[in-house]
């Protein structure tokens, strides 16, 4: 089992982690794919993969326009706003 | 910098698809509007909302593929790619990443009179996410999500391109194509169509070297602009014993430089898997065929019948399969009317291309009034008025001021081509005119052309001119 880069992996999950809890949760993680790991015992050589266990193929829809809600609908779940724009601290790349 | 460098270049396109609606929403797939005018609760990430795809999204995706000689997968999968900024809220991307709809196809480029087949890996679905605008406030961003599930079409090509004349030609044939099958409107300004340039330098035939991406191109001119500036940095770089890194870049349309985007604390990491809420795509061959009935002519085919069939010059027949609507107005004027097709030619992207462009119209407005140009083109190619008034009644035909015959008499421009009439006016001409008679008798040509100056001058300008010197050289030479 490779290492865990629990400092990468709070920072993919957007998760702040203490740096006294960085080992606690970095064990507990290997336990936790310890126990999936169990599923590589299957062979799974002639097997399909599966994308979604219902099988069925994807429901479809007609190119139609529905409008539902008004913009302040929208807005309206907005931590804050600026006329009819969301706004969010300045992300810039 | 020494001249033994090449680059190898391949293209990502992203072709926003012309649907009415989104990809997975019902929410209008239109540019310009108010901001977050066209956004529901699922283009905002809601909980709880679960996407539907819009079929005419895969009809346009077979479309594609029939037209770019793709295999289209009966199999595919939608999948997640995390990303995780405020245009898209449900905090990723939904693409197709492992099972895309089209995979190796192909399109044939010319650049300046070569041929050149460039491989196309795969093209896939995928949303586009919203609009940050960063300018307005120092402390915060301002979000527009009207694009956010805009239906795109990821158009990935292989390493098959090496300059930045072959990039413009490839993308500007790709984009010909999309429009001629009707999936892209192509409006490179409004980013229906943009690229990321993946570069990187190597000495010629050497292995190659390490890539940097050039993101979100929306011009011709700029995608050239970024791989001049981006081959001439990789060479500098080397050649001062640097190393390049593998990085992405941002193209400075003010300074015409590309620069790496500022580094983030640790890179990408898409973690793709297969979306939950979406179930796999399967399609069958009827829905397949059904879509090939639409594709229509394409614009290679379209260039071949006009030079081959319509006898009509190569660099014309370019100019007119540039775009579709070009195309369709040129066959409508050809089916409507016995005037060789050449002839229209020369008409339609000379003097009616001009009239078009000064007074910023569209083509599509002349769709109505093509019988009427084409009564004019009649009346010039059998000489009943001259080129030159034919030009000049021209304008009044695209305005709708009149039927081109009602507009010729009404301004008198019929040309004379009644031999007895002319042969009277040219005779009268000749009278005292000895001495130049004998001189073009004895061999000098430059006085035909006085003859034939003197003789229009004297039916003020309308006798046909190839009448007038066939009568003129018939009576100098007696």
């Amino acid at each position: 089992m490779s290492e865990i880069d629990i400092k990468r992996i709070s920072y993919l999950a957007k998760l702040k982690l203490p740096h006294e809890k960085e080992e606690f949760y970095s064990n507990s993680l290997k336990d936790i794919i310890k126990w999936v790991d169990n599923l590589k015992k299957i062979d799974t050589s002639e097997t399909e993969p599966l994308h979604n266990v219902t099988e069925k193929t994807a429901s479809i829809r007609n190119d139609e326009i529905n409008k539902s809600n008004s913009v302040d609908d929208v807005l309206n779940n907005a931590p804050d706003r600026a006329q009819n724009f969301f706004k969010v601290p300045k992300v810039v790349e | 910098m020494s001249n033994n460098w090449e680059m190898v270049i391949g293209l990502e396109v992203h072709a926003q698809l012309n649907t009415s609606s989104k990809l997975f929403s019902s929410s209008p797939n239109q540019f310009g509007s108010e901001p977050n005018e066209n956004v529901n609760f699922i283009d905002s990430g809601m909980p709880g909302m679960l996407p539907v795809i819009n079929f005419a999204c895969i009809e346009m995706a077979i479309k594609t593929g029939i037209a770019l000689n793709f295999n289209i997968n009966k199999y595919s999968v939608f999948e997640r790619k995390n990303y995780f900024y405020p245009d898209l809220p449900q905090g990723y991307q939904i693409s197709q990443f492992e099972f895309p709809i089209l995979t190796e196809g192909f399109i044939n480029i010319d650049n300046e009179g070569n041929q050149k087949k460039i491989r196309i890996e795969r093209a896939h679905l995928e949303q586009d996410a919203g609009k940050s605008i960063h300018d307005i406030d120092p402390k915060f961003s301002f979000i527009d999500l009207n694009r956010v599930g805009t239906p795109l079409l990821e158009i990935v090509s292989y390493p098959d391109l090496s300059s930045a004349e072959e990039v413009v030609s490839y993308m500007s044939s790709l984009r010909q194509v999309l429009m001629y099958i009707d999936v892209c409107d192509g409006n490179m300004q409004e980013g229906s169509l943009r690229a990321d340039v993946n570069l990187s330098v190597r000495k010629k035939g050497g292995e190659l070297g390490t890539r940097c991406e050039i993101k979100n191109l929306n011009s011709f001119k700029f995608i050239r602009q970024a791989i001049e500036y981006e081959f001439k940095r990789q060479i500098d770089v080397i050649e001062s014993g640097g190393k390049i890194e593998q990085n992405t870049m941002l193209f400075d349309t003010s300074t015409g430089e590309t620069r790496a985007m500022r580094s983030k604390e640790f890179s990408h990491d898409y973690r793709y898997f297969p979306d939950p809420d979406l179930l796999p795509v399967n399609l069958t061959q009827d829905q397949i065929d059904k879509v090939k009935t639409s594709v229509g002519e394409l614009p290679q085919a379209k260039l071949d019948k006009f030079i081959k069939d319509y006898n009509v010059d190569k660099d014309i027949a370019k100019i007119i399969t540039t775009e579709k609507q070009n195309a369709i107005l040129f066959e409508k004027m050809i089916s409507e009317t016995d005037v060789k097709p050449k002839f229209i030619a020369a008409w339609l992207v000379g003097d009616i291309f001009a009239f078009i462009k000064e007074n910023n119209l569209e083509l599509s407005s002349l769709n109505e009034k093509t019988k009427d140009i084409t009564d004019l083109l009649k009346l010039v190619s059998e000489d009943v008025i001259s080129n030159k008034a034919g030009k000049e009644i021209l304008p009044k035909v695209l305005n709708g001021q009149g039927k081109p015959s009602d507009i010729v008499k009404e301004l008198g421009l019929e040309q004379v081509s009644d031999s007895s009439e002319l042969e009277k006016i040219i005779d009268e001409t000749l009278i005292g005119e000895e001495e130049n008679i004998l001189k073009f008798q004895g061999g000098s040509d430059r006085v035909l052309g006085y003859f034939v100056g003197k003789c229009l001058k004297a039916t003020k300008g309308k006798g046909n001119p190839k009448l007038i010197n066939k009568i003129l050289l018939e009576r100098l030479k007696k």
